[in-house]
């Protein structure tokens, strides 16, 4: 099935001001195939792809793509016309237009010369969507569709041109289980049946195994080895990307005390829409206790975690911290009796990406006698002293503690997150997606970092999307499906298929 | 209102340049764009028919080259200076006062008011107690859309914008009704004050104000670059939910940003109105709240820059006006290449990224060479 090369990268270089991305990176795509390409976060696999679509011009080497070398001029309308789409992580789609009029984007269909053929653009959308095993309705407008189904527009949208190379970054991060499985049968199906190249750009192993020909590993900017997926493993791949042996085996579990730190009470909220996303959820931690929420997302975790901080107001229930009622506080006071919280997006509300490393790690200690002195002057060489043992500590690698925080890889950026949140030892925590857009080698360092948290005596509520963690760290389980807690586990009695019945509420219905 | 059409423009402006830092690269290219500005603007000379050489020399001889001339470009600084602080800390903290016309009226208003009635009272009780009504005066005037804004969010733009011509409006039937003066020869106005800043240097218009206003520079620039609040205001300023995730009163720092450049306005106004007019008049000012906000955006906010660019763009209208004299040209050339620097600025980040594109190019090249 697979031929001939159908793009090359010979001795390709790209230097960031401050960092080489890709170094040397000498590659063959072959047409026809599914290639993966797999490697840490800031390995360079996105920056790679950049350059094959334009977005980033190489410093050094040369790029060829059916046979055609990339000029200096090179950019995404001229890589489209030859032949090479891509689907970013953070989609470009219009949310005001329709699923049509976005595929059809600047290169709009027209009627006697002037006019929006919208009739026509509809009926080849819904062809397309056909012919490629990706159902849409062509009028629905794009803000109202779900991320799954926005990621369809996307692909679709690459498809419509007539690409013959498909780039996927990192498609997985915004779906369920499901939904994954869902794509990479069709792009499955796309290499097989269209005889197109698709390119996947993932730092999840499973995936690679499921889908790929061939996988490409990158390690700090080089490409430390091409391998046939079917002459591979996962430990073996991880060990190529990490440099050394990942062993991701049970983790022992803790000792929960009787002491009971965090309580809930019918707590309820509602959704940024205003619709009611916490249905009355009773739930308690106790001191030592990890305590996993399962559920698909969007079923009401985050609005729980930022109900439980302060950040959302509850519109019903209480939720009390050592036996203090602190329903009605804001996130200062909460903090103040002894609450840290990780959000799951880091970006909105976990750290400032203008302000620098530094200062995203101060927040919540400015006021410290150690960093303030009279009373109103920051103390900024104890600051910057701090930063640099902090992120010496949680391995942040920064080009500098005085660079903002967007200079920083996402994995980079969790682990500053997580280590201005663990360092200031509170009693309680609230773990919201801790590994989202994390490599393996940093999941590994932040898993031992939250069970050290718990060896400490701390309460966790943990909430995440991927099963493995929970069960992996969890003393109990919990599912939380459309709001509402859906069933509770002593870790080791549930299986990971049966706990999944809970997660999309079959067995409520059974139990009731 | 002067400038109606540069809040608009402005804001726009303030859309394409993200809040960045200030850095040595910046300063490279801003000095590239100023020189690139001073040639265009020399070309548009020589297109209209005179020499840009005596142009330029008449524009910095008529902005620096005399003592009375050097005393109005510093005090012409000095009102930049307050102005784009004000606007600085107001968006340090995240909220864009574009309301400083308004607080400025009121802080002069306030201010003669207070002036003209303490007769008797000793020169400095006079000062000191216009100065805390004009800052009271001003603080309060942007108050009010600070609270707005984070109560109700209600868009700070649109109601700056509009309190700006409340505040002139309802000044300008103050100065002319109930508190019209009867002292013949002034048209509209209020009572002269009972004391003021003794000027510097004769027939200019620098004063004693220049060390008020110096000391409220210092004060802002320690606030915003040295102090735990500026710290807590520029993380709020950059993601507000997350500095209220992290426990700081993000909302109550907006109001205070918005409140602090309040008060610098309403000490603009007391300065004119104590350094110059001797009372409140109705057109006390010329849009200088805007020409801060210019100053202050191509310093992204910075204030040790922001105190530099002020001094570039006193001379340049010190200057401009001169060279209208003295060389005849007008003094729009001047108003061009104060716009075409601003356009250079606009560009600035694609020129660095292309720039240090090619230097990385370079540098590998150099490397792989070896």
């Amino acid at each position: 099935m697979a031929g001939s090369p159908i793009a090359r990268f010979s001795h390709v270089s790209v230097r960031y001001p401050n960092a080489l991305a890709n170094d040397d990176v000498t590659l063959d795509i072959l047409k026809g195939e599914a290639f993966a390409l797999v490697g840490e976060n800031g390995a360079g696999k996105t920056t790679l792809m950049n350059v094959l679509y334009g977005l980033v011009k190489p410093t050094l080497g040369k790029v060829t793509i059916q046979g055609q070398a990339i000029t200096s001029r090179h950019d995404p309308m001229r890589a489209m016309a030859m032949g090479v789409g891509m689907v970013h992580q953070h989609f470009m789609l219009v949310p005001g237009f329709t699923v049509a009029q976005n595929i059809a984007l600047g290169s709009e269909p027209r009627k006697n010369l002037i006019f929006y053929d919208m009739k026509k653009i509809n009926a080849e959308v819904l062809a397309l969507g056909k012919r490629f095993g990706l159902p849409v309705n062509p009028t629905d407008t794009v803000g109202e569709l779900s991320v799954g189904l926005q990621q369809r527009v996307e692909i679709l949208k690459a498809l419509h041109r007539g690409v013959d190379i498909l780039v996927l970054d990192e498609p997985t991060a915004v779906l369920s289980p499901a939904e994954c499985d869902d794509l990479f049968q069709v792009l499955r199906g796309i290499v097989r049946d269209k005889d197109m190249t698709v390119i996947l750009i993932t730092h999840k192993l499973h995936e690679v195994m499921q889908f790929s020909d061939r996988v490409g590993v990158m390690k700090q900017g080089k490409l430390a080895g091409i391998v046939r997926t079917q002459d591979t493993d996962e430990k073996r791949l991880a060990a190529m990307m990490v440099g050394r042996e990942v062993l991701f085996d049970e983790l022992r579990t803790g000792a929960p005390t009787d002491r009971e730190v965090l309580r809930l009470e019918g707590l309820k909220a509602l959704d940024d829409r205003g619709l009611p996303a916490v249905k009355g959820v009773d739930l308690t931690v106790r001191a030592g206790e990890i305590v996993g929420v399962c559920g698909v997302e969007g079923n009401g975790q985050t609005e729980l975690c930022e109900c439980i901080m302060g950040m959302r107001p509850q519109t019903g229930g209480t939720v009390t911290l050592s036996g203090r009622d602190v329903s009605r506080l804001s996130p200062r006071e909460i903090r103040g009796m002894g609450v840290s919280f990780i959000p799951s997006d880091r970006l909105r509300t976990g750290l400032s990406a203008e302000a620098t490393v530094m200062e995203n790690m101060l927040v919540g200690k400015q006021k410290l006698p150690e960093f303030r002195k009279f009373g109103v002057q920051l103390r900024k060489k104890h600051a910057v002293d701090y930063a640099k043992r902090l992120s010496e500590a949680f391995d942040v690698r920064s080009g500098g503690v005085d660079l903002p925080m967007k200079s920083l890889s996402g994995g980079n950026m969790q682990k500053a997150v997580i280590a201005r949140e663990f360092s200031f030892d509170t009693p309680v925590l609230i773990i919201n997606q801790p590994t989202r857009g994390v490599d393996i080698g940093a999941i590994e360092f932040i898993h031992e970092k939250i069970l050290e948290k718990r060896a400490a005596g701390c309460a966790i509520l943990l909430v995440s999307a991927d099963l493995d963690e929970l069960f992996r760290l969890s003393d109990r389980l919990v599912t939380l499906y459309e709001g509402r807690l859906t069933g509770q586990f002593a870790n080791g009695t549930i299986g990971k298929q049966e706990i999944s019945y809970y997660m999309t509420g079959g067995r409520q219905e059974a139990d009731a | 209102m002067k400038k109606p059409h540069l809040p608009a423009a402005l804001r726009a402006l303030a859309m394409i340049k993200p809040k960045q830092r200030l850095t040595a690269q910046y300063l490279l290219s801003l000095l590239i764009a100023v020189t690139l500005a001073f040639l265009v603007g020399a070309g548009i000379m020589l297109l209209c028919g005179y020499d840009p050489i005596v142009c330029y020399t008449a524009l910095f001889k008529g902005a620096l080259g005399k003592p009375r001339a050097f005393g109005n470009t510093l005090a012409k600084t000095a009102t930049l200076c307050l102005t784009g602080l004000a606007m600085s800390i107001a968006a340090k903290a995240g909220i864009f006062n574009v309301g400083g016309e308004g607080q400025l009226y009121f802080g002069g208003l306030a201010a003669a008011v207070v002036g003209a009635r303490l007769i008797g009272a000793p020169a400095w009780v006079i000062i000191a107690c216009a100065l805390l009504a004009a800052v009271l005066a001003g603080g309060l005037y942007a108050w009010v859309p600070g609270v707005l804004k984070v109560k109700l969010k209600v868009d700070e733009v649109v109601t700056t914008i509009l309190l700006n011509s409340a505040a002139i409006y309802f000044c300008s039937y103050l100065a002319n009704g109930p508190l019209k003066t009867a002292e013949k020869g002034i048209s509209s106005g209020t009572d002269s004050i009972a004391a003021s800043f003794s000027p510097l240097i004769r027939l200019s218009n620098l004063n004693g104000s220049i060390f008020v206003a110096g000391v409220a520079a210092l004060l802002i620039w320690y606030l915003m670059t040295r102090s735990t609040a500026g710290f807590e205001m520029k993380i709020t300023g950059t993601n507000p939910r997350f500095a209220k995730c992290g426990g700081i009163r993000a909302d109550r720092l907006m109001i205070w940003g918005m409140v602090l450049s309040g008060m610098l306005c309403g000490l603009v106004g007391m300065t004119e109105v104590f350094g110059i007019h001797k009372r409140f008049i109705t057109n006390l000012s010329a849009g200088y709240y805007f020409d801060g906000m210019l100053v202050a955006m191509i310093m992204r906010y910075q204030p040790f820059g922001v105190i530099v660019m002020s001094f570039f763009f006193a001379v340049l209208t010190i200057g401009g006006s001169a060279m209208e004299l003295s060389a005849g040209i007008s003094s729009e050339v001047i108003l061009i290449v104060q716009a075409v620097i601003i356009f250079f600025m606009a560009a600035e980040g694609g020129i660095r990224q292309s720039f240090s594109a090619w230097a990385a190019r370079r540098r590998v090249r150099r490397e792989a060479a070896l």
